[in-house]
């Protein structure tokens, strides 16, 4: 009896300090539950993306937490505001990590504040998937820990450029970008196509971000003669451009950029906003996976949520499936190790809303395939174009 | 020419609107001696109320302005009633950082009353095009600057004429002496800030209509700040053609130089004009408490 109870003790002993083990290394797991934390802007102008992301996020957790959760264990989503104020990202960050003490990461804000936030993450070996804003910096030189899930600004500018250059050849091109590290991304992949191609660029300008009147900026552009133009805002600056050029009477051929290319930027541009191109690597809502997306959505997020969808949704949906997946497939006893492990294992993963997502051994970037898509103004949406 | 003419329509546009939310921190300080630095989430909240009225009321011009109006003197009242009254006798320097409080407030309200996405304002006029030659402008960018010009004028007669105007006058120059003789300082503070609300938000209103609504809208403050600090902070009417000039300025600056030029410009223009008067072209008083 007494060599029974000694047995039975130990065992017990070292059940619990295996766990205990367990439960130190690897935080953010129980019996029931696993966390997944995120931060983003949920206020201020950049709303539009964190909270829409935010979205995509809560999707694909609802999603799974409807199928039984991650073997057995639901998933609780703990979000941080950042308000897109670097500093704020990196103390959400530590706030999320060291006290919510989450199991992974997904989102982190924009592409300044995720660069920002690369040491924390890296500190702490969190296993973390980065769909907002894909920079280069995040993915070179490759983090052990941390996967990226879309397309590099330069090679979205790339493609886009070199498509509107094959339909256009010969003519006029203009240009205008904000004055950050989003505009010199962007300028960066144009001046790259421009100097393989040749183009004859007559307007170049640059604004500064926040600024609202556009109406000397695209006089600037008519005077130039200009007939292809890659307008380099965001979201309201593409509008006011656009509604400028309207005003001037002129309409060039026209191309943005995918942080501008969502659905209620075509009600404010009206008909000048008709016939406008745009680059990106998920699929348009007018797009029989973007239909299907929004089926799947509609049950999944309330009202108000379903009116805040918009692309970032998609790729925030598509980071989450990929990162519930890895988890799921380290089975009943997931640690950070296997998860990290899983992501790099992650190949061909289909999410319906871009192109199957891969990663390999010392690949943290999914280098989504990107396409081409041209505004309805009639029926508000982007299509592909041909 | 047609260039120059462009540049300065638009430029006189854009200004009336800057003229109109410098009006608006001009009135509060020439009758509180305090700056606001609230003003431009003021106007943008005023905006959103136009905005809101439009889509849930009626698309209505007159139904929108009124309840515009009246949405904006609410707001004024409201802040100057719960949350500047009981900073009343407290240092300027507190009573300023309870404004620029007010502001992040303010700008965080728009995502949780509203959201984040741009919206347009349709009240069924303020968008077509008129051409003349090849020169467009829109209607609602005429119809800022006529507005502008008719404030500019009721507001001297009002501070010419009217009682009120003069009391307004009384509690700026001295509040102690306009106390002793029977002036309620509180009431015309009220009163400062819900004009203020008022003549920044119909600048709102008008941004909205020419260009859009965002939750960006709150930086016409930044650049409506200049116009009053070149008009004179104490100068109503000064501020409101300090917003023309600096709209003028940004225009032609971003149009003959270059468009990083456009948003520097109108900073260059004050530091030149308060080397010269520091008290800006229109001030006449010192300015000691901000």
């Amino acid at each position: 009896m007494r060599t029974y109870l000694t047995t039975a003790s130990l065992l017990l002993a070292a059940t619990v300090f295996t766990a205990g083990n367990a439960l130190a290394a690897d935080p953010g797991i129980t019996d029931t539950e696993v966390l997944i934390g995120d931060v983003e802007p949920l206020t201020g102008p950049p709303a539009l993306l964190g909270v829409a992301a935010s979205i995509g996020h809560k999707i694909a957790i609802a999603e799974a937490n409807n199928a039984g959760g991650i073997n057995g264990r639901k998933i609780k989503y703990v979000l941080e505001d950042d308000g897109y104020v670097t500093a704020r990202t990196i103390q959400g960050a530590k706030k999320v990590i060291e006290v919510d003490k989450v199991f992974a990461m997904l989102g982190m804000s924009g592409s300044g504040q995720s660069i920002a936030v690369m040491p924390v993450l890296e500190k702490a070996g969190i296993p973390t998937v980065i769909d907002v804003a894909p920079v280069k910096f995040l993915w070179e030189p490759a983090r052990k820990n941390v996967f990226v899930v879309g397309q590099s600004y330069e090679e979205g500018i790339i493609h886009l450029v070199n498509y509107l250059a094959e339909k256009n050849p010969g003519k006029k091109w203009g240009l205008i970008t904000q004055d950050d590290d989003y505009g010199i991304t962007v300028r960066d992949g144009f001046d790259s196509v421009v100097k393989a191609k040749k183009l004859n660029v007559v307007y170049s300008g640059n604004y500064k971000k926040g600024q609202q009147d556009f109406s000397s900026d695209m006089l600037q552009l008519k005077d130039s003669g200009a007939e292809v133009f890659l307008a380099g805002g965001i979201i309201a600056e593409n509008i006011a451009m656009m509604k400028e050029l309207e005003k001037l009477n002129l309409k060039p051929v026209t191309g943005i950029f995918w942080p501008g290319r969502i659905e209620p930027v075509l009600k404010l541009m009206g008909p000048a906003g008709d016939g406008i191109y745009a680059v990106d690597y998920v699929e348009p809502f007018a797009s029989e996976a973007g239909k299907a997306f929004l089926d799947k959505a509609r049950p999944l997020v309330s009202e108000a949520e379903l009116k805040g969808i918009n692309r970032y949704t998609m790729t925030g949906y598509a980071a989450a499936k990929v990162l519930i997946g890895a988890i799921e497939r380290c089975g009943k006893q997931p640690t950070w190790a296997c998860t990290i492990s899983e992501l790099e294992k992650t190949k061909n993963v289909e999410t319906g809303v871009m192109a199957p997502i891969s990663f390999g051994p010392g690949v943290r970037f999914s280098n989504q395939k990107l396409q081409i898509m041209r505004a309805d103004a009639a029926t508000l949406s982007f299509k592909p174009a041909n | 020419m047609q260039y120059l003419l462009q540049l300065l329509i638009s430029g006189l546009a854009i200004g009336a609107i800057y003229g109109l939310i410098a009006m608006g921190f001009a009135v509060i300080y020439k009758s509180t001696g305090l700056v606001n630095f609230a003003q431009g989430e003021m106007t943008m909240i005023t905006a959103y109320i136009a905005w809101t009225i439009s889509t849930t009321v009626s698309g209505n011009v007159v139904v929108v302005s009124l309840g515009a109006i009246l949405g904006a003197i609410l707001l004024g009242l409201v802040i100057e009633r719960v949350v500047m009254r009981p900073m009343l006798g407290e240092p300027v320097f507190a009573t300023v950082m309870v404004t620029i409080g007010l502001a992040v407030i303010l700008r965080s309200a728009i995502n949780f009353i509203w959201d984040a996405y741009p919206h347009s304002l349709d009240v069924g006029m303020g968008r077509e095009i008129v051409r003349v030659g090849n020169i467009g402008v829109r209607t609602g960018q005429i119809a800022v600057i006529v507005t502008l010009l008719a404030l500019l004028a009721a507001i001297w007669a009002f501070f010419r004429y009217s009682k009120i105007g003069v009391a307004m006058r009384a509690v700026a120059a001295d509040d102690r002496t306009a106390l002793l003789m029977g002036i309620s300082a509180t009431r015309v503070h009220a009163l400062a800030w819900a004009a203020s609300s008022v003549i920044a938000g119909i600048g709102g209103v008008f941004f909205a209509l020419s260009y859009d609504l965002s939750p960006a809208m709150f930086q016409l403050g930044l650049k409506a700040f200049p116009a009053t600090i070149l008009g004179g902070l104490d100068a109503v009417l000064g501020s409101g053609l300090g917003g023309l000039l600096i709209g003028i300025t940004e225009n032609l600056a971003g149009g003959y130089i270059g468009s990083g030029m456009k948003e520097v410009a109108g900073f260059a223009m004050i530091i030149v004009v308060l080397m010269i008067r520091p008290f800006g072209i229109f001030g006449q008083r010192d300015i000691e408490r901000v």
